[in-house]
């Protein structure tokens, strides 16, 4: 197993250099392992993103000079810092967005904002991108516009040539199974009965060896296609007939390869379109920002003035916080009904706060089955470590005195053990570490008006939840 | 054919050795049974690897043959006679009453010569062992005055599932010949075995034991583990100190300005930053529109919402938990020091929930309490203190639920965090290094 995969490192690395040697058999290919690496396209550099994120909030910090208190001219040189400010205080900038309220949600389209609110606290998701907004650039890097590649495309490369080698192996089974099959009837005539059954368990080893054989055959075919897909695209053959020639064999059914015929079909028919309107290509992506994401912009930084899309006119804060209690069910409450202390918006709120004020970059965990994912600084330096998972408690004895509150408080607390479980699964999976955090839901209270007040009446309780492995903690 | 199979064998080694992958949840291969030497070699000490797994069937004869090989290998395992040697052989005596009650000790006497002695049988136990010997006894059973050893039904019944005890009935309901009371020999032979079923139905139900209970008891003293029961085993004994109140005071209240001098010169540093004080957390922004100095200011007016300190809390009782969110076993990693007459503090504590009694995951007053019940124990060690992923991780209480669904079990290790108490906006904490290298841990997907 080891032996293969080294083998077939060494192949990735030298076929490149040697397309004309393809159909060489792989174990001669060992020794070609040993010459000088072939110099790969220069990748182009990344971007320096410890400088475009050296801001963790979208809010100016301005430093004081300190002061050295043996150097009398430092002190001036603060006074005369803090005069400067206080004669032309430097201006805060104040994005825009709007709320939605057909899909409550708060949307940004200015492109000077878009980028300051993800480079500065890496607020929102791009409409059209997985999550920074790139559509743009991803766009023009399809059409050839740009030299490079979009993170986006690396997926879907990725992924098709998984798939591909997916493929490959279902094909090389088939065969194996096929050829074992003749075999057996090959045995069968001459009648040998025990031909076979005697020596299973060799054949086994055989079928083993066989196995790991058919996974270095099947890379040397899969890097030998590639080479030839790659000619192909030069001599700008169609893609069709690329997709003829490749793995319509294995045993996926004819639908799906099918699909994949008509989406490749349509792609080249795509291509032909985009040549026409190279010219008039107009960034059609916003940066959508979630309720609670909005919120502490306003709400917390100053940052962000959200306006009502109907009439123009900026929501103040506390109409903007009764606002998105209400759109965080659906449909959406009427503006008139009551707020609840359990509004879902509260909730998630409180726990987006608190982690924010703890420094961290909190998003969305919407694709692990969580509520939140928290990030060291930002998705760009390293991956999310934890996974939060929201559950309100109504511990307050509130909620237990009438049968009736003490219902709907079981109700909204109880969470089942499968659900736990495969939360818990889905998270040791992509190696995260798993938060429950339990907010305390306080009485409800419509005296106040105080939003500061009101978020201070909640609790956040954090447990960590892992998979205890008995075998593992043994020693 | 052994052969053959260690060439399997060999191949997938590599697979074998990655500790991420969970082996109890891999299928078996049986054939591997074959080869075992263990039943006749026990210097052998290299464990059994597994198979390669085909994921469909298909017609070939090949697949089928393999599949009959291992169910051979398996019957075969089965099969093999299991002899147990007269010299190692433990006879013990079912109780239906428990132990006899401790003699009223009279003072002076007794507790001279013998002071642990007999005074710790449990009422629960029902097996004794006349006559003990053997390893398991090391970590199980108490001795009495007369130096007889009693189990505790879970002990006695894990004992004879393993084939390590004989477990008779006793002659008052057999009603045999009744034997004088020194010729326990006669005793032994006339007495007639109890069958696993008959040990299973006298013991499960006995003094708290449910089958969850024994269910997790057995699978981790299968695997080394030494196991002793926490005070909270019986689910009666319920102690009410009315500290719930304990854990609404462990709340951190945003922080106040303070008054003095200090707090005198911040507000004047605060009126020169932001003179048209806009910093407000009524109606926000909560960090105003003044000018702002450095982030780790803004980032402490931002604490507003109350985070639970696990520190502030004290520990309480661990009886003034409710059943079945509380501690009801004790459990050693192997290679602890075990003494049965002064237990060490447990390296992990054990709360037994059966899913279909308690169909719901914990409330947090639930869980609070649960966890209050475990004693402080906050991340220590140098790597600890280096990385704050390891201590967030670790925790500063921490406890294993053992969630059986109807036998199958998951253990859940649950611990008290407090993001609160690592402040990440104070630099100290920012990883260095690309996203590609991995930080902390290994790649992830």
């Amino acid at each position: 197993m080891a032996e293969a995969i080294s083998l077939s490192k060494a192949d990735l690395t030298v076929v490149p250099a040697v397309p004309a040697s393809v159909a060489v058999p792989a174990p001669e290919k060992s020794e070609t392992a040993e010459k000088p690496r072939p110099a790969r396209t220069p990748r182009p550099p990344r971007p320096n993103y410890r400088h475009i994120h050296r801001f963790p909030l979208p809010v100016n910090v301005h430093h004081v000079p300190s002061v050295i208190p043996h150097n009398p001219l430092s002190i001036i040189s603060v006074a005369l810092s803090y005069l400067t400010f206080l004669i032309y205080p430097p201006r805060q900038e104040i994005y825009t967005a709007y709320f939605d309220s057909a899909t409550s949600s708060v949307h940004v389209t200015g492109e000077k904002t878009i980028r300051a609110l993800w480079e500065m606290g890496f607020f929102g998701k791009g409409s059209l991108s997985r999550s920074e907004p790139n559509w743009l650039e991803q766009e023009k890097k399809r059409r050839g516009l740009m030299g490079g590649n979009t993170v986006e495309e690396a997926t879907r490369k990725r992924r098709a040539e998984r798939r591909q080698l997916k493929l490959e192996r279902a094909r090389h089974e088939k065969l194996a199974v096929e050829e074992r099959l003749k075999a057996e009837a090959a045995a069968r005539e001459s009648g040998s009965v025990d031909g076979l059954s005697i020596d299973g368990a060799a054949e086994a080893a055989a079928i083993s060896v066989e196995r790991f054989s058919v996974k270095r055959a099947m890379e040397a075919r899969y890097l030998e296609r590639r080479q030839q897909a790659i000619q192909n695209k030069n001599n700008s053959e169609s893609a069709d007939s690329l997709q003829t020639t490749n793995g319509s064999s294995g045993h996926f059914s004819p639908a799906v390869e099918k699909k994949e015929i008509i989406s490749n079909s349509t792609a080249t028919l795509q291509s032909i379109e985009d040549d026409l309107d190279l010219d008039t290509l107009e960034n059609e992506e916003h940066l959508q920002l979630s309720t609670e994401e909005a919120f502490f912009l306003v709400y917390a930084l100053g940052a962000l003035r959200v306006v009502d899309r109907d009439n123009n006119v900026s929501i103040p804060t506390p109409s903007l916080f009764s606002l998105l209690r209400h759109h965080s069910y659906y449909p959406a409450r009427h503006d008139s009904s009551s707020l609840e202390a359990d509004d879902p918006f509260m909730i998630s709120y409180v726990v987006y706060h608190h982690f924010r004020s703890l420094g961290w970059v909190v998003r969305s965990g919407v694709k692990f089955g969580t509520d939140y994912l928290l990030y060291n600084r930002g998705p760009v330096f390293s991956h999310a470590e934890f996974a939060v998972i929201i559950i309100p408690s109504y511990s307050d004895p509130y909620w237990s005195e009438t049968e009736e509150r003490r219902e709907y408080a079981d109700n909204k607390q109880a969470r089942s053990w499968w659900w736990l479980h495969c939360v818990n699964r889905v998270q040791a999976q992509v190696k995260k570490s798993l938060v429950i955090c339990y907010v305390e839901v306080p009485p409800p209270d419509d005296s106040s008006e105080d939003i500061g007040a009101e978020l201070g009446r909640y609790r956040v309780r954090e447990f960590m939840l892992r998979r205890w492995v008995p075998n593992r903690t043994r020693d | 054919m052994a052969d053959a199979d260690e060439d399997a064998v060999r191949g997938t080694t590599v697979e074998a050795t990655q500790i991420e992958v969970d082996l109890s949840d891999e299928t078996q291969d049986f054939r591997l049974l074959n080869h075992l030497n263990f039943l006749t070699d026990t210097s052998s000490s290299s464990l059994p690897r597994r198979g390669e797994k085909d994921f469909e069937p298909n017609p070939t004869e090949f697949q089928a043959d393999v599949l009959s090989a291992s169910r051979q290998a398996m019957h075969n395992a089965l099969a093999h006679p299991r002899l147990h040697n007269p010299k190692t052989q433990v006879i013990a005596i079912y109780a239906p009453e428990g132990p006899p009650p401790a003699p009223a000790v009279t003072p002076g006497q007794d507790t001279a010569k013998t002071p642990s002695r007999g005074a710790s049988v449990s009422p629960d136990a029902c097996v004794y062992v006349p006559s003990p010997k053997g390893q398991y006894f090391k970590s199980m059973g108490q001795a009495d005055r007369k130096g007889v050893i009693w189990l505790l039904p879970e002990e006695a019944l894990y004992l004879l599932e393993r084939g390590s005890l004989d477990i008779r009935w006793p002659t008052s309901i057999t009603g045999g010949t009744t034997v004088e009371e020194g010729s326990e020999e006669e005793e032994e032979k006339l007495s007639i075995p109890m069958s696993l079923q008959a040990a299973y139905t006298c013991l499960i139900g006995r003094g708290g034991l449910t089958l969850e209970r024994f269910t997790v008891f057995s699978s981790l003293k299968r695997i080394g583990y030494a196991i002793s029961r926490a005070p909270g085993w019986d689910e009666s004994t319920e102690v009410d100190d009315s500290v719930d109140e304990h854990s609404r005071h462990a709340y951190t209240q945003p922080l106040k300005r303070g008054a003095g001098l200090a707090g005198i010169l911040g507000s004047i540093f605060n009126w020169i930053n932001d003179p048209k004080s806009t910093s407000s957390t009524a109606a926000g922004p909560v960090i105003g529109y003044g000018i702002h100095r450095n982030y780790a200011d803004i980032y402490k007016k931002l604490a507003l919402i109350p985070w639970y300190d696990p520190t502030l809390t004290p520990t309480r009782n661990s009886l003034n938990t409710s059943s079945p969110f509380r501690v009801i076993f004790y459990v050693y990693k192997p290679s602890t020091p075990i003494k049965k007459s002064a237990l060490p503090p447990p390296d992990f504590r054990i709360a037994v929930i059966n899913t279909r009694e308690q169909t719901t995951a914990p409330t947090l007053p639930e869980l609070s309490a649960l966890l209050e019940s475990t004693p402080l124990d906050p991340p220590h060690g140098e790597k600890m203190a280096r990385q704050m992923y390891m201590r967030l991780r670790h925790g500063y209480r921490n406890v294993i639920l053992a969630v059986v669904d109807q036998g199958v079990t998951s253990f859940l290790r649950v611990a008290d965090v407090a993001f609160g108490k690592e402040r990440l906006y104070e630099g100290a904490n920012v990883p260095t290094g690309p996203k590609k290298g991995g930080n902390f841990r290994k790649k992830k997907r």
